[in-house]
């Protein structure tokens, strides 16, 4: 199997790569936490590489790139924990253009490759915790489309977005519908998160809709499994470094008159870092590998995928904070910062408990890359 | 710790204290602090430690806080710049502070393990996950049920040390497990806490933090802190000593 990247993938890489080193740096970062969660600018600047519309078709102003290429721009965005969610926009352009009708397309697509909306999943419910199949929020269909009723909740920068991705029950069955954040009816409400990036409650009180297919659940776990994707590969990148940051404290810092990395401890516990990291980053490419298999094998092949990865999220995470001692606790050090993102992604799309009940449940007799 | 920097030099009735100490934790209110400084260096270091009771009002005291990875500034650097402190502040015997701190340090090696705390903070995990609808969910259960196991075994081995301490026999043999067993267990139920909100830990909203908060909450009211407080308990596994080197002090009982 070639693992190689091609010359353009690594010429993307390279464009994101320097925006993250050059323009996004801890500072901008904890500015933005600060005000919030959420810049605009950074969105804005994001569209302009082309990121926000990777996945939008050419015919619609975007860049038509498939799974490789959405895994490495999100590597590099998380290698600079970026809050801002362009993971939302990927999905979105892949879930329109893979489902809703033409006129829908048509008005949004070029926005979202564009830069001017940010389209983001309004799905999660209390009661469904990590499931997709559970639903409250209902649609009505009236004289002029359909109106939406009820509430979502952590809505990745709620209040910051131009328009939701929303599942709703038609008659028992969920379908998803498109609502602009300016449709009347909408009202959201917006916090910082625990990585510091924005979401928001969103309430709908027979908020106008447009109807992007009957077939909601398939197009939301489809949407689903994209994020994962996403998500994996974003997670690569900000273990990748955090092992980094980790390597250079170690080698740095004498404590007994030695360097720390010199002890047998600590060397055994980055080897185990560096077995995660290694293991997350192949399943990371079995994601991107899977994202356009047929159904089944796709959503069995990201419950793998995000189970491996959030265990691998989990213990890196923790285990460079603790390596660190004292400092990795405080607020002023990075690596923190690193292990609060890893930790709000591994309960990001289902946590690994979960995704280990989805691989449980979808297990064969056999079992291996191919199958 | 026999390392330690700070000096105290006997000038008349008093000792000027210079230096620096460093993970002080709420000294940001502490109106005292007991300070370990080091009076002489003769011979090995240990025995020329001393253990001050300092006035924090004191000219030349510093407290600079150093926020943690939760948002709130839980420990400081404290900063002596020729702190006076009357002789009568001294505790015991001069030079004999080693043998104080060791004595206080096996009770924090007893206390730490906190499986008191352990057995509350099960049963409120057991009320979040039945309140969170993971309680029902077998996979879910079974992380509470080791967690369970792991609280009885922890409160034995607590319970053997403190009978043999009463006894009169040494056995901080095992007291070091204590505080490895402890902060692992302390972890843990923050970590399945936190689980068992799942989506709904994420939100970070810091006046539903605070006690009496009457606003609305994302998801359940419960939910507001348990992120914040699976953050702030890593510590625990560095703190007191860290559990690397507990457990190069336990296998060095093991192997000689």
């Amino acid at each position: 199997m070639d693992f190689d990247f091609s010359d353009d993938q690594e010429q993307l890489r390279d464009a994101v790569r320097k925006w993250v080193d050059k323009g996004y740096s801890f500072e901008r970062y904890r500015a933005a936490v600060k005000a919030g969660g959420f810049e605009r600018a950074a969105y804005t600047e994001m569209a302009e590489l082309g990121l926000s519309g990777l996945y939008v078709p050419e015919e619609h102003g975007g860049m038509g790139m498939g799974p490789v290429e959405g895994m490495v721009v999100m590597e590099e965005l998380g290698r600079g924990m970026v809050l801002e969610p362009l993971k939302q926009s990927l999905i979105a352009g892949a879930l329109l253009a893979g489902y809703a009708p033409e006129a829908v397309k048509a008005q949004w697509l070029p926005k979202i490759a564009g830069g001017e909306a940010l389209i983001v999943m309004a799905y999660q419910e209390r009661a469904a915790r990590y499931r997709l199949d559970i639903c409250e929020t209902c649609a009505s269909q009236t004289a002029t489309g359909w109106e939406l009723t009820g509430g979502k909740s952590v809505v990745p920068a709620g209040d910051q977005a131009d328009a939701f991705i929303v599942p709703a029950s038609v008659d028992g069955k969920i379908a998803l519908f498109l609502v602009p954040r300016s449709a009347s009816g909408v009202s959201t409400r917006g916090y910082g998160t625990q990585d510091g990036s924005r979401a928001a409650e969103l309430s709908l009180q027979n908020a106008d809709a447009a109807l992007i297919t009957l077939d909601g659940l398939s197009a939301l776990e489809h949407a689903v499994d994209i994020g994962i994707a996403a998500t994996c590969a974003e997670a690569v990148g900000v273990m990748d470094k955090t092992m980094a940051i980790t390597a250079e404290y170690l080698n740095t810092r004498k404590q007994f008159g030695v360097f720390i990395s010199s002890f047998q401890a600590l060397r055994h516990r980055m080897a185990d870092m560096k077995m995660q990291l290694e293991l997350g980053r192949s399943m990371s490419y079995y994601a991107a590998l899977k994202l356009n298999a047929p159904t089944a094998e796709r959503r069995a092949a990201m419950a793998r995928a995000k189970y491996q990865l959030g265990t691998s999220m989990r213990f890196v995470g923790q285990q460079a904070v603790q390596v660190h001692g004292g400092i990795g606790v405080t607020d002023e050090y990075i690596v923190s910062h690193y292990f609060k993102k890893l930790t709000q992604m591994e309960m990001t799309f289902g946590d690994s408990m979960h995704q280990l009940g989805e691989v449980a449940s979808r297990m064969q007799d056999t079992a291996g890359v191919f199958a | 710790m026999a390392s330690l920097k700070t000096r105290a030099e006997r000038v008349g009735n008093k000792y000027i204290v210079n230096g620096q100490k460093t993970w002080t934790i709420l000294g940001q209110y502490g109106e005292w602090i007991f300070c370990l400084v080091r009076t002489s260096n003769e011979g090995k270091p240990q025995t020329g430690i001393s253990f001050l009771l300092i006035d924090m009002k004191s000219p030349g005291v510093t407290v600079r806080p150093t926020v943690l990875l939760d948002g709130e500034p839980e420990v400081n650097e404290v900063f002596f710049d020729n702190v006076e402190v009357p002789v009568e502040n001294l505790i015991g015997e001069e030079n004999k502070g080693w043998t104080y701190a060791k004595h206080l340090l096996s009770h924090e090696r007893t206390n730490i393990a906190d499986v008191n705390r352990a057995k509350r903070e099960l049963e409120r995990l057991k009320r979040i996950a039945k309140a969170e609808g993971v309680y029902t969910d077998t996979r879910f259960r079974d992380e509470i049920a080791k967690l369970e196991v792991d609280v009885v075994a922890l409160e034995m081995l607590v319970l053997r040390v403190l009978a043999a301490e009463k006894s009169g026999k040494q056995s901080l043999d095992i007291a070091g497990l204590l505080k490895i067993r402890g902060s692992e267990i302390q972890q843990r139920y923050s970590e399945l806490m936190m689980l068992a909100a799942g989506p709904y830990a994420l939100p970070l909203i810091h006046e539903a933090m605070e006690a009496g908060w009457q606003g609305d909450a994302v998801g359940a009211a419960y939910c507001a802190p348990l992120a914040s407080t699976y953050f702030n308990m890593r510590k625990t596994t560095i703190y007191g000593g860290s559990n690397e080197v507990q457990r190069t002090i336990v296998a060095q009982t093991v192997l000689g």
